[in-house]
């Protein structure tokens, strides 16, 4: 299980690299994945709670510290995403594919516009909280791209590691 | 008691990690943010990787574009010839009005406030890795003297300024599309004063604080207006867009398109000294005989 946490936690180190080179090599201005998110997502409908919200804490604390956002704003969203979509676990089930990608949109528009939220209370503009709906769209799509990958490489590491190690996930 | 914690351990720990962070938020969101020692060492970690990773990339596209793809290379090069003849009279005309200008700056004792600036030439190496982040990473650090809040410009105009997030190395840009940089600027076309605040889109900015009796027109460009603790004076920010003179209110609504491509920079420029000269000694100087 030990070997499990550390190998998640170096693919969420190797996520947020190609996530800050891959749109500056591409020249992307919008449609950037949130890898990081998709990471989430697998471990809210993958793992045990406790070592799921431990870990999505990790990956929210790594995106904040290569995103320079306000201290510990992605660590919160990373938790309570994983928080939401776990109680929303009955209804979700996915194996990856299309339906990881339709999870990862729709969460990816919740956690913008939240996120968003919590940048107002930090950066107040003076018209008042206004939704930037092109970029969250463009940048929702690029994650949904991205999720049923994401999920691929997670699923080979608990299927590589569930013999060798013995342990049982959630579903 | 402990069959009921027992019980509720999962909530109750989820219930912690989300607190935690969240008063952590909380509590320091408004304030500088600074990097602790696990900090340094995941940045110190990842950054060189994004800069290998980008280094290899370069190189391949400087071999593609170096060597393979040089098909057009005698057009172009002709073309930039007569570009540079055009550019060689273009020059001397400047120059004519650049002596021109100093003239009538002593007759008018016209003192340049601006000092001269020392600039650090950096390579970009990433960008941020959320989607919703606007910060650039530069192969420069506090070891090359960068700074918290040294403004970073390119040849095109502004880009943003250094965080606090540096290492010996590398150090983080906050780009000036985001919600938290605001800039003053002035009109180079008739001197108005404003604001140019990040609104969170890499295309837009929002133009703040134009008053409605001032000529704001659609293309105007903005220049930074300088000041202690901001830009050099005189840099481009944008062109203004979508100008909304509304019949009440004190301000006209614009946006401004940033004059620098945010997603094509490969390098920028880091001001490492920038101190406006104070007004009295400015006019001395300019105005002691030569």
């Amino acid at each position: 299980m030990r070997l499990r946490i550390v190998l998640v936690l170096l693919v969420c180190l190797g996520l947020s690299i190609v996530e800050s080179t891959i749109p500056f090599l591409l020249h992307l201005k919008a449609a950037r994945a949130d890898l990081l998110l998709s990471v989430v997502l697998y471990l809210a409908l993958h793992d045990e709670v406790v070592q799921g919200a431990a870990l999505s804490l990790c990956a929210g604390y790594i995106s904040d510290l290569t995103s320079a956002a306000p201290t510990c704003l992605y660590t919160v969203l990373a938790v309570l995403t994983f928080v939401v979509v776990r109680l929303a676990g009955s209804a979700i089930k996915t194996d990856g594919g299309v339906q990881s990608a339709a999870v990862a949109f729709a969460a990816s528009l919740v956690h913008s516009s939240v996120a968003a939220l919590l940048f107002h209370f930090v950066a107040p503009a003076s018209e008042g909280l206004v939704l930037k709906l092109n970029p969250i769209f463009w940048s929702a799509l690029g994650t949904a791209i991205a999720a049923p990958a994401v999920f691929s490489v997670l699923r080979r590491l608990d299927k590589a590691l569930v013999p060798a190690e013995g342990t049982t996930l959630v579903r | 008691m402990r069959s009921l914690l027992r019980r509720y351990r999962e909530p109750i720990y989820v219930a912690f990690l989300l607190a935690l962070p969240f008063a952590i938020f909380a509590a320091k969101a408004r304030k500088p943010m600074s990097l602790n020692p696990l900090d340094r060492v995941i940045l110190a970690l990842t950054a060189p990787m994004e800069k290998a990773i980008v280094g290899v990339v370069a190189g391949v596209q400087d071999g593609w574009y170096g060597y393979i793809a040089l098909r057009h290379v005698r057009e172009e090069n002709l073309r930039l010839r007569r570009d540079l003849l055009h550019s060689h009279a273009d020059t001397s005309s400047i120059a004519e009005l650049k002596g021109e200008n100093e003239r009538l700056k002593r007759l008018l004792q016209y003192a340049d406030r601006q000092s001269p600036t020392r600039l650090l030439v950096a390579e970009v190496i990433a960008v941020g890795a959320s989607p919703h982040s606007h910060v650039l990473r530069i192969a420069r650090g506090s070891a090359d003297g960068v700074r918290e809040g040294a403004p970073v410009i390119a040849p095109d105009g502004i880009v943003g300024q250094v965080t606090a997030d540096i290492t010996s190395s590398y150090a983080v840009v906050q780009l000036i599309v985001s919600p938290t940089s605001a800039i003053p600027a002035v009109s180079q076309r008739t001197r108005a004063r404003s604001t140019v605040k990040g609104v969170g889109d890499v295309t837009r900015c929002k133009l703040e604080y134009a008053l409605r009796t001032d000529d704001l027109q659609e293309g105007d460009l903005l220049l930074t207006a300088g000041g202690p603790g901001f830009f050099p004076k005189g840099l481009s920010i944008g062109r203004v867009v979508n100008v909304s003179k509304k019949p009440t209110g004190m301000f006209t609504a614009a946006e401004v398109v940033p004059a620098v491509n945010f997603s094509r920079l490969d390098e920028v420029m880091v001001v490492l000294d920038h101190f406006p000269i104070p007004t009295g000694s400015a006019n001395a100087s300019i105005g002691a005989p030569q």
